[in-house]
């Protein structure tokens, strides 16, 4: 339906209504092209007033179609308006109400009003992201910078997670001010982004270099860069942080595997009791290993090759360089077949030692857990992403100490064995946001650029006190 | 719309636009008659009087008026709301804000709503509990229809008045109902025993184990009429499970009556354990032929998140041999899990004991699952499957790889 132009006399109102083909729906839909359209709202209100004449009543959504139609225009007046008679006639509002005029009131001078309803939204359950996102913006467009970080504790404080443009605005807002305490509040934020490892987009880096280039007396210099694969900042000289594990959380990650991932709810499921003593005794016996390969998974990188041959391949391929290797692999491949052959497997157990798990058990499992055991030094080979044993993992911490670990223990298969897969190269240095006091270093992300859940972002902002 | 075809044709007489009546005149009625009546309304209103004015802030008035004393004294009675009648006016509102929101809802359902975790887990229920309510007053109406039918047919019999002469009384739906109980008690001497474990409770949100309860009724029911009933165990039912009250509240007094053997143990503590074949899905072995003297046991869980492995612990818990269903080896697989509902289990079970017939038994597997049955070797038609696919998504790799071209180009003419 294409809305009028100019506002209607009721008669003709009632002319369109009829032509319309279910009568009943009308002014729902009338509102919704106004809503898409964008239509002068006094449109809308000859509209309202027809329904209002001859119903006597409006019904809440016209409202609340309405009350959007004004957000999007800015109608500051109307938005009070609306909202003063949805008060009067009914006894509480829903969030879509809220969210509306919270939006509405925030973007106008009468953003104080949107702290209010706030308040409200609050008794009766717990404000969206956009609601806080508004009430915080239009806080610190008006410079009460305090206020504004009171609002983002506090959504911080309910679980909520704040969006990237509300952490944008504090840095646009607060350029050129003064104040140590407001100084504490940002770099907080920026070890929001560290601890969350997220990645500010370009235009986020853009409002965080002239942040701080604008600091008055600070003398901060910053500047767009590519880190060297040694973890040097070409910039400044300065050595990124060391992507290692440390002890503490190395030992938490294996404690965490062997309970989620190896014994989860049943170890029934992937394994049996007997058999996971069996491999744990297994392993201590001949700790430590310095490489661990998924013998099943490496054996399919060709498939034209016989899948003994592929494994014979990468076993020389690796034992060349007088590593410790364990294999692991499934009952199934000891059977003389077409693609199992006996005298190569004989010959395979001489460079490494096997481990045969039961056909139906899950050999990742005993990967991870052999892995883990022998230590930081030791990497392990395979193409499977693990993203099945990493989701068996309970907290989002753990989570992310699996995906750094698993980033830098793995071999890259690509050099090795010219197979399709491309893994991204490991770093020595640790993607997240750093500093040291007198630099800091922000990795970012092209907005345009894709980027993958496993890949880290290549380019850098160094910023530096002179 | 009669009044605005006539004042069309009046337009259209007074051939204002010669040119619209004589090309398309129906077709182009509606259109038409939009724009011409509206063209039409704002030259009256230049020439009316100017009185007519519009007043676009009338609706304020008639909204604030009227309202304001009745209202006021009902803010002041409920000015400390309850969280469960904050919640329920919340409800209320968002249905008047046309979202999926059910009319009723019961003070059990509300906190149930409350208790969800998440936004959009409140979202959710709300949803099914909106739906639920529409399928009932659907049935309702369907039903009140049927009645209604019913009398009218009724009272049509009874003018023609024909008495029917048959040698039986109808005394249907009793008669079966002894014939089937025979059957069963027959079945509880004699059957072949058929396990349902019951021991998934902790695996199962509520909804599950309801789903679950009902999938049971439904296959208690379809052995019931069949020729050769299984004897039914349900086995490891704790008393105060829920299960347990999910089935009271299905069964109510007849559950002391069903012809089925219900107990606490389990089933390698009545039957040899020798004898016992757990059917899973994960099973890494085939069953290849249905055998009498095995007893099987079916996994009474519903996982609407697919649990791997859940039920295949269990038996290699216990030692027991398991099987899966030959569905890859008779049925060209489509799409969804090979995990079926427990009355669709029981449906080939029957038919299987009675006939052994393969083809006939996975009828009941779900249509939309299969594409078809296995005539041909199955490594053959898996050949062509491959191809059509590869040729399939081949096809489509190219396009989408086309449609990304032509997006960026127009992109880059943007900038």
């Amino acid at each position: 339906v294409q809305p009028p132009e100019k506002p209607l006399q009721a008669e003709e109102w009632d002319r369109l209504r009829e032509s319309f083909q279910s009568p009943e729906i009308f002014e729902e839909v009338m509102f919704n092209s106004m809503v898409r359209c964008n239509s002068p709202i006094d449109v809308a209100k000859s509209l309202l007033t027809h329904v209002a004449k001859s119903n006597g009543d409006i019904a809440y959504n016209l409202l609340l179609k309405y009350l959007a139609l004004c957000v999007q225009q800015g109608q500051t007046s109307e938005i009070r308006d609306v909202y003063d008679i949805m008060k009067i006639r009914f006894r509480i509002l829903e969030s879509g109400a809220y969210n509306l005029v919270i939006k509405g009131l925030s973007n106008s001078d009468q953003w104080r009003m949107g702290l209010t309803l706030l308040e409200e939204v609050k008794k009766i359950m717990i404000p969206s992201r956009t609601n806080y996102e508004s009430c915080i913006k239009a806080a610190s467009r008006h410079q009460e910078m305090n206020l504004a970080f009171e609002l983002y504790h506090e959504m911080l404080a309910k679980d909520v997670v704040p969006t990237l443009d509300v952490l944008q605005a504090f840095f646009d807002f607060s350029r050129g001010m003064k104040g140590a305490e407001l100084q504490k509040e940002l770099f907080g934020i920026l070890l929001y982004l560290r601890e969350n490892q997220i990645y500010p987009h370009k235009t986020f880096m853009r409002s965080i270099k002239l942040w701080f280039e604008s600091i008055p007396g600070g003398n901060w210099r910053g500047h767009l860069t590519n880190i060297k694969d040694s973890g040097l900042c070409p910039v400044c000289n300065h050595q990124l942080e060391d992507s290692d594990l440390t002890e503490e959380e190395y030992n938490n990650l294996r404690e965490r595997i062997i309970r989620d991932v190896i014994h989860g709810t049943d170890t029934f499921r992937k394994t049996s009791p007997q058999e996971f003593e069996a491999f744990q005794t297994f392993v201590e016996n001949r700790l430590p290993f310095d490489i661990v390969i998924d013998g099943l998974n490496v054996s399919h990188i060709k498939p034209r090759r016989m899948q003994c041959e592929n494994l014979f391949d990468a076993v020389n391929c690796l034992a060349k360089e007088n590593a410790r290797l364990l294999v692991l692999g499934r009952k199934h491949m000891l059977i003389n077949s077409s693609n199992w052959k006996r005298e190569v497997m004989k010959e395979m157990q001489n460079k490494a030692d096997f481990f045969f798990a039961e056909n139906i058990s899950e050999d990742d499992a005993f990967l991870l857990y052999a892995t883990l055991r022998s230590g930081k030094h030791c990497k392990f080979v395979t193409r499977d992403f693990l993203r099945d044993h990493k989701a068996c993992l309970s907290d989002s911490l753990t989570r992310h100490l699996f995906r750094k670990w698993q980033l830098i223990y793995r071999v890259n298969s690509k050099k090795m064995f010219l197979s399709l897969f491309i893994q991204q190269p490991a770093f020595s240095y640790d993607c997240v946001v750093q500093t040291t006091g007198d630099t800091w270093h922000i990795p970012y992300k092209d907005s345009f650029e894709e980027k993958y859940s496993y890949q880290v972002p290549r380019k850098w902002l160094c910023i530096q006190q002179q | 719309m009669q009044s605005a075809n006539v004042l069309l044709k009046k337009i259209v007489r007074s051939s204002v636009l010669p040119f619209a009546a004589q090309h398309g005149m129906k077709k182009d009625l509606f259109p038409l008659h939009r724009t011409l009546s509206l063209s039409l309304c704002l030259k009256q209103d230049n020439s009316g009087t100017p009185s007519e004015k519009l007043d676009l802030d009338a609706w304020k008035k008639v909204m604030k008026s009227g309202l304001q004393e009745e209202v006021s004294e009902t803010v002041a009675e409920h000015k400390e709301l309850s969280t469960l009648a904050a919640a329920r006016e919340t409800l209320e509102m968002w249905r008047l804000a046309g979202r999926s929101v059910p009319e009723n809802i019961s003070e059990e359902q509300l906190k149930t709503f409350m208790e969800c975790p998440s936004k959009s887990a409140k979202k959710k229920y709300l949803k099914y509990l909106h739906l639920k309510e529409l399928y009932k007053k659907n049935d309702r109406r369907k039903m009140d229809e049927k009645r209604e039918r019913k009398l009218e047919a009724q009272k049509q019999a009874s003018e023609t008045d024909e008495t029917k002469r048959s040698s039986f009384v109808c005394l249907w739906a009793n008669t079966m109902d002894k014939a089937y109980s025979w059957r069963a008690a027959q079945a509880m001497i004699f059957g072949q025993p058929l396990v349902f474990d019951m021991s998934y409770e902790k695996d199962m949100s509520v909804r599950e184990v309801a789903n679950t309860v009902r999938q049971i009724v439904l296959s208690e029911g379809c052995n019931r009429r069949s020729v050769d009933p299984f004897h039914v165990h349900f086995c490891n039912l704790k008393d105060d499970s829920l299960y347990h009250k999910e089935f009271m509240k299905h069964y109510r007094e007849a559950w002391g009556k069903l012809l089925i053997t219900v107990t606490d143990q389990c089933y390698t503590d009545i039957f040899p354990k020798d004898k016992l074949v757990y059917l899973t899905a994960d099973s890494p072995k085939v069953m290849k032929t249905f055998d009498h003297n095995k007893i099987y046991i079916v996994g009474s869980m519903v996982d609407k998140s697919i649990k791997t492995g859940v039920s295949l612990a269990r038996a290699k818990r216990l030692g027991l041999e398991t099987a899966a269903l030959p569905l890859e080896k008779y049925l060209l697989w489509n799409s969804g899990a090979k995990n079926l509902t427990l009355d669709q289990m029981m449906h080939i079970l029957l038919t299987l004991k009675d006939t052994g017939d393969w083809k006939k038994a996975l009828e009941f597997v779900p249509k939309r699952k299969y594409c078809g049955f296995v005539s041909k070797p199955v490594h053959e038609l898996k050949k062509t499957l491959n191809l059509i696919n590869t040729l399939k998504l081949g096809k489509r790799q190219e396009e989408v790889r086309r449609q990304f071209a032509k997006n960026y180009s127009k992109k880059l003419t943007q900038k």
